[in-house]
């Protein structure tokens, strides 16, 4: 051994990483929320998008005053609001969950992938990001400009199929930069469903500290965790969006 | 006696308190050359674009041949597939490279194979002399390139009419040349064709009528040799000294220009 005692910041760091199985199930939940907010947040905001731009007034001021109250109050008032809303409607609710059960290095990970706290946070993760997807959206929507659907209109394709065939795939394009904004925002804002009490990362942060007293070393593990993840997803779209782009532009 | 394609009668459009155009009647014939031109904000911009409804006119309407394109159930995304355009910025789709941009209208509104709706393009980009860069997109083109590209675009539906809409006027002077050579020679095809172009030379050599709007209305109309030996109204002389100025005698650039020109 060259160390006689073992620093204690390294004992602290190898204490927390013997919890490495809650960190694991907490990251891939993480994950999860993440990426189902992310993919019906994306395909809510294309749609709110496109109303608000190419919408009639009166669909054009519904999706404007869902973004607006969306983007207008906290994302954590929303999660308690969607989750206590059935309860104060007195509204019944089924335990159910829907589990994936591995083992992995002889400890059993189990993780609930879907159950009723699972799928609100889902919802209000999902719900709160489509407001601000639909905003990325709608600038790189106007960004493509008029002409080009004047032009399509003009060989005989309706506005809806311009909007489809000419000015999306252009604006998917453009809005890959400004969108990995949202992107990169949205697994650290999974972390609200602690509060109502998924098993999600930083949960299983709390969870660890309680059993450990190690506040100051679990949240830098899982701020690791975290910067690992956001930087693989940067890196991911900075080259997505090298690859799709169009040449000459 | 050729055939009526198009007949636009008594169109008015107002922009909120603005009345751009103010009754426009006009019948254009199979093979016709039809060229528009007159001032700044005299409504040529907009009454091409009443004419396929991408701005529908306010009263009036636009026949063509003999289908009133205001009409109840008229499928106007299928009428303008007969109504081709040439746009003054080009509005190349820019995802798209040259022959995708030709090919796309022949796919999804006219149903063509992708084999067909390419053999297609390609034949109208030879007829634009754009062969060679079929395979780049418009950002990798010269404005000249970009509008030719735009031309074989309108040309490739086979439409009834093209509609021009100042199609050389964003262009740099030594990229017009190449661009009104492929408008004389669809024109010279038989092609039958609306230009707005302040383009004498053009109008000169193949305009079969010249028509000058004047805020909103029809101000003179006649053949070009009319407006180039004796055009009545004292505004289409002006005018047309104007542009001579610009485009012509080089003399008159030196001298002081006189208070009417301010006008």
């Amino acid at each position: 051994m060259i160390f006689q005692n073992i620093p204690e910041p390294i004992d602290e760091l190898i204490r927390v990483l013997g919890y490495w199985d809650y960190i694991f199930s907490g990251f891939l939940i993480t994950l999860w929320l993440y990426g189902c907010a992310l993919i019906l947040g994306f395909f809510l905001g294309l749609f709110l998008s496109i109303v608000r731009t190419y919408g009639n007034r009166f669909f054009s001021t519904i999706a404007t005053a869902y973004i607006d109250i969306m983007r207008g109050t906290p994302l954590i008032a929303q999660l308690l609001l969607i989750y206590f809303l059935p309860y104060s409607l007195n509204i019944p609710i089924s335990a159910w969950s829907f589990k994936a059960n591995f083992v992995m290095f002889d400890k059993n990970i189990t993780l609930i992938l879907l159950d009723h706290k699972t799928m609100i946070s889902i919802l209000a993760l999902s719900l709160n990001s489509g407001a601000y997807q639909a905003e990325y959206l709608r600038g790189s929507l106007m960004s493509v400009g008029s002409g080009q659907l004047l032009a399509a209109q003009s060989v005989g394709m309706s506005r809806l199929a311009g909007i489809r065939h000419i000015v999306l795939p252009q604006a998917l394009r453009r809005v890959i930069p400004a969108w990995s904004n949202e992107a990169a925002y949205l697994p650290k804002y999974t972390v609200v469903v602690y509060f109502i009490g998924v098993s999600d990362l930083f949960s299983e942060g709390y969870y660890i500290v309680s059993r450990t007293f190690l506040t100051l070393a679990t949240f830098i593990v899982i701020a690791i965790v975290f910067l690992i993840l956001i930087s693989i997803i940067s890196k991911g779209l900075d080259i997505l969006h090298e690859k799709t782009r169009i040449p000459g532009l | 006696m050729n055939k009526l394609v198009l007949k636009v009668d008594n169109v008015w459009k107002s922009y909120k308190d603005l009345q751009v155009l103010k009754g426009i009647s006009f019948e254009v014939l199979e093979g016709e050359v039809k060229v528009l031109f007159g001032p700044s904000g005299s409504g040529k911009s907009t009454l091409l674009r009443c004419i396929n409804m991408l701005v529908p006119p306010d009263k009036g309407n636009v026949f063509l041949r003999g289908q009133n394109l205001n009409e109840h159930g008229v499928n106007i995304n299928a009428m303008r597939a007969r109504i081709g355009m040439v746009f003054q910025h080009f509005n190349l789709f820019a995802h798209l490279k040259a022959v995708d941009n030709v090919s796309i209208g022949l796919r999804r509104v006219k149903g063509l194979s992708k084999e067909d709706a390419r053999e297609k393009a390609f034949n109208a980009l030879k007829s634009v002399k754009m062969m060679k860069w079929a395979d780049h997109y418009p950002a990798q083109l010269s404005g000249g390139q970009q509008q030719r590209v735009g031309i074989a675009r309108a040309l490739a539906m086979e439409p009834d009419v093209i509609l021009f809409d100042e199609p050389t006027s964003a262009l740099d002077p030594e990229l017009i040349g190449e661009v009104l050579q492929v408008m004389l020679d669809i024109a010279k095809a038989g092609t039958t064709m609306i230009v707005v172009t302040h383009e004498m030379g053009f109008a000169r050599a193949v305009s079969s009528e010249m028509i000058f709007l004047g805020d909103g209305i029809i101000e003179e109309r006649g053949s070009p040799d009319h407006f180039f030996t004796n055009p009545k109204s004292e505004r289409v002389k002006h005018f047309l000294r104007q542009l001579d100025i610009l485009y012509g005698s080089h003399e008159k650039l030196l001298q002081p220009l006189d208070e009417e020109d301010f006008k």
